[in-house]
């Protein structure tokens, strides 16, 4: 088993980690309230977020829409050739409008809503899930998918699998909604072994055909917006997966899947390298999918296990993790105690840093640790973190627009820019970041700000540095201090936590 | 009898020769046929210098999502395909044809050109043994050059730089994109990725700041760097490893150094150059047109990477692979037409891949499924071109598992690329001597 930190090991260097990992990290003043709690207290604070309210609403266009789905049906259906190019631009456009919102609902729930832990599980879960509206189309789904990842964010593995495999963003994303009896399609089959249970090598070219036929039947009503059994889908015969055969549904070949050992070390490898930030050694994966086991496999109280673990708190773990880029942006946020940039700018910045929420690259997901990083991405946080602590527009949004088909010095372009040029970010509030007394000496101002941005010290040289900026200004302004905050984000140890 | 004498005669000669002096007795002799060869060989064991002037470049071309290579390059007189594909299947008359029995993809207009000027080689049925049906796991073995079973944590490209480019500057590689392809893993990971060469810096509000941003950036890491980079090696988290020792921050501190000093020259070539020819407005036809304005402006690069997604057509592909193989066909001919108005068409090779073909038989939703074996693409002026390989047996008898079988292994393509096109010996990179396939 996992050995637990003795709780006079607790210290704030260890608060500090547990809420930048178990949450997107906060300003001192937070993690020195985690550290008076103690170990216990701390993790529970975070993973028992069912104490707290939570207040925030959902977007109101989050819940089926069969009215608006049939009208748009039938326009296009019946409709002249004009107006159907009509509704499906105003589709468009609705959609496109909606994701923007949709996305800046979740961050601002990361950011600044009362569960930061339960959000870090649906960040897990949507990277595990990977599904895109870029063929998904429909922000309803999206949100839904979400908002189920919210409600099983901690629950257990195999509801989970059998919710989200029966929603209707992953029916659409993995084509299991068009299966039929006649010809099954492979691709939920193939995928939910690979890359939500079970991994490469765990199962055979026979099971993912075999599988595809017992899954036929599951299916989505559009009209509804909403899972449907459909039995003249279903394929009701034999079918012989993992060697056993039987005239299986897509429930029963979930509970196999549940039953191989191998979907135990699958996920709990996965959720250690989310949280500790590399993959675990095949002897610590036997430690995890037996804690995960003995907890009838359920979440929450296996990472209550692993928040408490010595494991969790090794040397080669604690700031030894590249932060995401959603971690980088709402991490940021937090530390500095500022707010997140408008949804079209924060949405712009993640894109360009590798991290399109409801769109990642394909369904295996972002793939994470250092491929987060390449010259590219790197200079782009530099320059994003000028755009977090000035307030100003981060220049590649801008840039973005210039690079749309047919857009580079149009109209188009043209009114994107003024649009752009409107849109303020908060910027960083000094007064906030420094008391007066810190503020008084350069020294302190970067000691300060070295614990609020890094929770340890940077190397002498890079101090001096940051001293010698601030020195070589006669009058010391906000400005100046701003600056030197945006060169302290623009290292390489700011894009680790 | 014969044969010995003449080496022994070989012999004599290197040993009164400048080149001979060093390799003598120790050079194998089935390295060398002539002398010259010989030479050219000794020559290319040597560190590559890498100038933007002269030096041959490859571009690799990723068609992401694994490209349906039947209804690409079409067997449009074959009956099995016509039967395995009664609603997909391309008639005759929607085929640029290539001969009685084959033709491109009718959307490949520009590819069809090429071939005619004999700019365009079709190797046909490519692939590997024990083909994997995994997208990921697909595009990680021809991304490493891996067998089908073994795990290999570094890129084959990133070995080419290992072996070949040690000393190089880190624009030896160029990813148009935002992340480094798995290709370019390396045990010293070289290589550059931008996408917009105007953002492609540090935007500082004065001096001072610039400076103090160098500073922070240049400083020693917080351990040194092993020389093989064991620790923070790129290919270990996406691979599944673990991380033994080294820190994350050490590879951010890398990266951080080459962003600084790729920056300015990137830039400055970027705004120096102009496209003639006029591409699709798509990321393929951007990204291509960057690659030439670097080509023209003599960046001293040996591979560009470029890809193009989207390829995964479970469902109504006819519609979406029109469309792609169109955007693929017009952005690659453009790209050659500037490259002839540059005068640079004969320093480039484009090579395309895909990770996997698709099943034999459509699907139920006007689609097909993961397959096997597909075509590759490659487009120059100093190659063979034309019709390669053998197109693989449609009987349904033939197939195995539903898929084509391949002919040619996909190494044996790379192994041609880098003995013939990038002088490189070819065994140290692909971890055995696959036989070049005579195409470059």
């Amino acid at each position: 088993m996992l050995k637990p930190l003795a709780p006079d090991d607790w210290n704030y260097t260890k608060a500090a980690h547990l809420l930048n990992r178990a949450g997107f990290g906060g300003p001192p003043s937070d993690i020195q309230k985690l550290a008076d709690l103690g170990l216990e207290q701390a993790v529970s604070r975070l993973l028992d977020y069912e104490k707290i309210s939570d207040p925030a609403k959902n977007p109101d266009w989050a819940k089926p829409n069969p009215d608006e789905v049939r009208k748009y049906r039938e326009t296009v259906r019946t409709g002249t050739p004009v107006e159907k190019k009509q509704a499906q631009r105003e589709q468009r456009q609705l959609y496109q409008r909606r994701m923007t919102e949709l996305r800046g609902w979740w961050l601002q729930r990361m950011a600044a809503g009362p569960r930061p832990f339960q959000e870090k599980m649906v960040l897990f879960w949507h990277g595990h899930f990977a599904t895109s509206v870029d063929k998904v189309k429909n922000p309803y789904y999206m949100w839904r998918q979400n908002e189920l990842f919210r409600r099983l964010a901690t629950g257990n593995w195999r509801q989970l699998l059998l919710d989200a495999g029966k929603d209707p963003a992953m029916l659409v994303w993995l084509d299991q909604a068009q299966s039929r009896r006649q010809h099954a399609n492979e691709n939920f089959a193939r995928e939910v072994m690979e890359l939500f249970t079970l991994g490469q090598g765990n199962y055979t070219e026979k099971d993912v055909t075999e599988a595809a036929r017992a899954l036929t039947g599951w299916s989505l009503d559009p009209k509804t917006e909403q899972y449907i059994y459909r039995p003249r889908f279903h394929d009701d015969t034999d079918k012989t997966i993992f060697g056993q055969t039987g005239n299986f549904d897509g429930d029963d070949f979930i509970g196999m899947i549940m039953a191989r050992p191998q979907s135990a070390r699958f996920i709990t490898a996965k959720i250690w390298n989310y949280f500790a930030g590399q993959m675990p050694s095949e002897e610590l994966n036997t430690q995890l999918a037996a804690a995960f086991r003995a907890n009838g496999n359920n979440f929450k109280p296996f990472l209550r296990v692993l928040f408490r673990s010595q494991e969790f708190y090794g040397d080669d773990i604690i700031r030894n993790q590249v932060k995401s880029p959603v971690q980088w942006l709402v991490s940021s946020v937090r530390m500095l105690e500022n707010q997140l940039p408008p949804p079209l700018v924060s949405w712009g910045m993640l894109r360009q840093l590798g991290q399109d929420l409801f769109a990642p690259p394909n369904v295996k997901g972002w793939d994470g640790g250092i491929t987060w990083i390449s010259t590219n991405t790197l200079l782009t946080r530099y320059n994003d973190a000028q755009s977090l602590v000035e307030g100003t527009l981060p220049p590649l949004t801008a840039g973005d627009y210039a690079k749309q088909p047919g857009n580079a010095g149009g109209k188009r372009q043209m009114r994107a820019m003024k649009a752009l040029k409107r849109v303020r970010l908060g910027g960083m509030n000094v007064e906030k970041v420094l008391t007066p007394g810190e503020r008084d000496d350069k020294g302190t101002i970067v000691a300060a700000l070295e614990m609020r941005l890094f929770q340890t010290s940077l190397n002498a040289d890079q101090e001096q540095t940051l001293r010698e900026f601030l020195e070589a200004k006669t009058k010391l302004t906000d400005a100046d201090i701003i600056t030197a905050t945006r060169l302290m984000m623009s290292t390489p140890e700011f894009q680790v936590t | 009898m014969k044969n010995e004498i003449t080496l022994q005669t070989r012999r004599e000669f290197l040993r009164r020769t400048v080149l001979g002096s060093a390799l003598s007795w120790t050079v194998p002799a089935f390295l060398a046929d002539t002398f010259s060869a010989l030479q050219a060989q000794a020559a290319d064991s040597a560190i590559q210098t890498t100038t933007g002037k002269d030096a041959t470049i490859l571009v690799v071309l990723q068609m992401a999502g694994g490209n349906d290579g039947i209804n690409t390059v079409v067997p449009y007189a074959n009956d099995f395909y016509h039967k395995a594909r009664p609603k997909i299947g391309l008639k005759p008359d929607e085929v640029l044809k290539l001969n009685g029995e084959i033709g491109l993809h009718g959307a490949m207009k520009g590819f069809k050109e090429l071939y005619d000027a004999g700019q365009l080689s079709v190797i046909q049925g490519v692939g590997y043994p024990n083909p994997n049906r995994s997208h990921f796991r697909s595009t990680e073995i021809w991304q490493t050059a891996s067998d089908s079973n073994k795990v290999e944590k570094n890129g084959w490209i990133g070995r080419y730089f290992d072996n070949a480019c040690a000393g190089a500057d880190t624009t030896v590689g160029v990813t148009i994109g935002n992340q480094l392809p798995e290709a370019f893993f390396a045990a010293k990971p070289k290589g550059i990725v931008f996408n917009n060469p105007q953002n492609y810096r540090f935007m500082a509000n004065g001096n001072a700041t610039e400076e103090s941003y160098k500073k922070l950036n240049e400083l020693e890491m917080s351990s040194p760097l092993p020389d093989d980079n064991s620790g923070g090696s790129i290919a270990m988290l996406p691979a599944g490893m673990p991380m033994t020792g080294g820190r994350a921050v050490d590879f951010i501190t890398r990266t951080a150094l080459d962003a600084q000093h790729s920056s300015e020259e990137v830039r400055a070539i970027a705004a120096k150059v102009r496209n003639i020819a006029v591409y699709p407005p798509s990321q393929l036809g951007n990204s291509l047109k960057m690659v030439a304005k670097l080509i023209g402006g003599g960046l001293a690069t040996r591979v560009y990477y470029v890809s193009q997604g989207g390829y995964d057509t479970h469902t109504n592909q006819v519609a979406s692979q029109q469309r792609l193989l169109g955007d693929l066909a017009e952005s690659v001919k453009s790209f050659t037409d500037d490259l002839k108005a540059q005068g640079n068409m004969g320093r480039v090779l484009v090579m395309t891949f895909s990770e996997f073909g698709r099943r034999v038989t459509e699907n139920a939703n006007g689609g097909t499924d993961h397959g096997a074996a597909a075509p590759m693409f490659i487009v120059g002026d100093k190659m063979k071109s034309g019709l390669l390989g053998k197109y693989p047996s449609l009987a349904p008898q033939d197939l195995y598992q539903g898929d084509i079988k391949y002919n040619v292994d996909f190494r044996s393509v790379y192994a041609s690329v880098l003995e013939n096109w990038l002088k490189t010996k070819s065994a140290p990179i692909l971890g055995k001597q696959f036989t070049p396939l005579p195409v470059v």
